[in-house]
């Protein structure tokens, strides 16, 4: 993956921004969760009924994302679905860098 | 918990009976898990003090899933621990895998479990852009229903449908038909399918429901609602409640809009029946508990006693139970639910997270399943190992160490088997129902001809990738899972077993 797929997050502060927080990526507006192993991105809601994932909890150490309107929840690593076959979640890969965030544009597959 | 066969008589609660009459602080008593009295107490038998609290027939929760795809490993989380001591699994079996059904959770719960069968011989499959495709529903093998309601009638309670079409009113006709058929009521679906891009007509259902068929998810806020566009309840919805035809709230997790029901109340029309159709999917919220869809009801104006009635002798009507439930009546069985009303601050979502505030709710204290007593937890359902269906993938389940020998040549069958059929991650995203009944008849395939039992069966496989017990029909079960995975842990199963004998 060469380095122009990564783009900053602007407006988002790794040591004061609170998260989830949004963020924009390639024009597609998406959230930025914080786990004890780092950062990653989501697309904005849920997959299922469009439900916002500001709302979305983390659980299992970060590993795995539920949706907080009907559960449905997705692994955090690629997105794919624990509970709910038939759905899929974007997810992004996000990294730390300089004091600023950076996502890759592509969502992890 | 314990059985009990003595005598026991619950004393100082105020006794709710709808069905009967009583609304009044009376003593009840049970003995060989029956009701006994109500009102003259024997002088003899355990004391039970129930003063400051309601009690009231054993709650029916006619409309939630226990069984398959949006179904829960501890069942009774969101019975006998919640204060409902029946329920009806609202479609999770079709008429191809009721045995499945039967296999599975007889004797698995202590709350009594019916079935509302599916009209789809495979029963609901949960994935919303599939589940009310009118092609998958009017495959109707009329002759195994016949058959399977000769020998066990009574377990099927009604017949469940997605009332949405697409073709006018001829499937709508044939879900009445086979209803009719076999003498069940038909329970419709209006609710999240009209969701579905096309799916714009819901209405014909009224046309063809007569007294004592039910529709459930009263209040939904999506298309094709109760309400026309000034607000105002459909006129076809009207002519259906006058004839009998019967309304259940079903809140659900998509199907419950607090402005849809404050119009509808506004205009006098009630529920007759309150469900919560409690599931995986909303058990967390928020719906969290048919007491919580009871306190809703109540918020919407209903009184203490609206919506016991519609919970006890209402619902057993609904259901042909009422010669064993919904009411205290002396010879019946002894299902109670003694309940509080808790004062305080209570927010109330409905399923598009719209929030009404309440100073009231109804909590269940301790629930009798014919006599035995259960203390209430209704938090217990909360428990992720209960909601949460999660594939062992590093390693087998330990259950596979107990697998017996036919048990591991089964799933060793089995693995060949279906090493000749091909599925992938496009069969379930399209959800191929056509592979997923492929699987059911090479499960049936190999379990007949390794001569095993429906249930040691089904336990081989789901033990084979599940640390806990959740259920499902097993041809969907095996299509969800990754094929190379499902082969290569069939085998995994099968073979570390064999090394070990």
């Amino acid at each position: 993956m060469d380095d122009s797929d990564w783009e900053a997050l602007d407006g988002i502060d790794p040591k004061n921004t609170q998260f989830p927080a949004r963020a924009k990526l390639a024009d597609e507006g998406i959230v930025i969760f914080r786990t004890e192993r780092g950062f990653f991105g989501t697309q904005r809601s849920c997959p299922h009924q469009q439900a916002s994932l500001m709302q979305a909890i983390l659980q299992a150490n970060g590993t795995m994302i539920r949706c907080s309107r009907h559960n449905f929840t997705f692994r955090t690593a690629d997105g794919r679905p624990v509970n709910c076959p038939g759905f899929r979640l974007r997810v992004y890969a996000v990294k730390e860098e300089d004091g600023r965030l950076l996502a890759r544009r592509s969502p992890v597959l | 918990m314990s059985a009990q066969s003595g005598v026991q008589i619950l004393k100082g609660a105020h006794v709710m009976d709808p069905g009967q009459g009583i609304d009044r602080v009376v003593d009840v008593t049970i003995a060989d898990g029956k009701i006994q009295a109500i009102g003259a107490s024997p002088a003899v038998g355990e004391m039970i003090d129930f003063s400051g609290c309601y009690l009231s027939p054993g709650w029916i929760d006619i409309h939630v899933h226990v069984y398959g795809t949006l179904g829960f490993a501890d069942p009774d989380s969101i019975g006998v621990y919640q204060g409902v001591t029946t329920y009806v699994d609202a479609g999770g079996a079709g008429i191809d895998t009721i045995d499945e059904f039967a296999a599975m959770m007889d004797g698995r719960t202590l709350t009594r479990l019916y079935l509302g069968a599916y009209m789809r011989p495979m029963g609901l499959i949960s994935l919303n852009f599939i589940e009310g495709d009118t092609r998958t529903l009017t495959s109707i093998p009329i002759a195994k229903w016949l058959d399977y309601m000769k020998q066990d009638r009574d377990r099927i309670r009604y017949l469940k449908v997605a009332a949405l079409t697409g073709y006018g009113h001829g499937p709508m006709k044939m879900f009445k038909g086979l209803a009719e058929t076999l003498r069940l009521p038909l329970y419709a679906h209006v609710g999240e399918f009209q969701l579905q891009p096309g799916a714009d007509v819901a209405y014909e259902i009224y046309g063809v429901v007569d007294a004592g068929d039910i529709i459930t998810h009263l209040y939904h806020g999506n298309e094709c609602g109760l309400l026309d566009k000034d607000g105002k309840i459909m006129p076809v919805i009207k002519d259906a409640a006058r004839r009998g035809v019967l309304f259940d709230v079903g809140f659900g997790g998509y199907n419950f809009s607090w402005s849809v029901a404050e119009k509808a109340v506004a205009q006098d029309f009630l529920p007759d029946l309150i469900s919560s159709d409690l599931q995986q999917f909303n058990v967390v919220g928020p719906a969290y508990s048919l007491a919580n869809v009871m306190t809703v009801c109540m918020r919407l104006g209903m009184s203490v006693r609206d919506v016991i009635e519609r919970v006890t002798v209402n619902a057993a009507r609904a259901l042909s139970l009422a010669d064993r439930g919904g009411s205290l009546r002396p010879g019946m069985p002894a299902d109670i639910t003694v309940f509080r009303i808790e004062d305080g601050d209570f927010a109330l979502s409905d399923t598009q997270s719209a929030i009404r505030r309440t100073d009231r709710r109804i909590t269940p204290l301790v629930t009798f399943k014919d006599g035995r007593r259960i203390e209430c937890d209704v938090m217990r359902c909360q428990d992720e190992r209960n909601w949460l269906l999660q594939i062992a993938e590093d390693k087998p389940p330990d259950a596979v160490e107990r697998f017996s020998p036919q048990q591991r040549r089964f799933l060793a069958a089995l693995a060949q088997e279906l090493s000749q059929v091909q599925w992938d991650d496009a069969s379930v995203e399209h959800l191929d129902l056509d592979k997923a009944i492929e699987l059911h008849l090479a499960f049936r395939r190999v379990r007949a001809a390794v001569g095993i039992p429906l249930k040691p069966a089904l336990t081989a496989v789901f033990d084979s990738f599940l640390n806990h017990p959740f259920t499902m029909q097993v041809g969907l079960f095996l299509l969800r899972r990754p094929r190379d995975f499902a082969l290569a842990r069939l085998k995994e199963a099968a073979e570390r077993q064999l090394q070990l004998t």
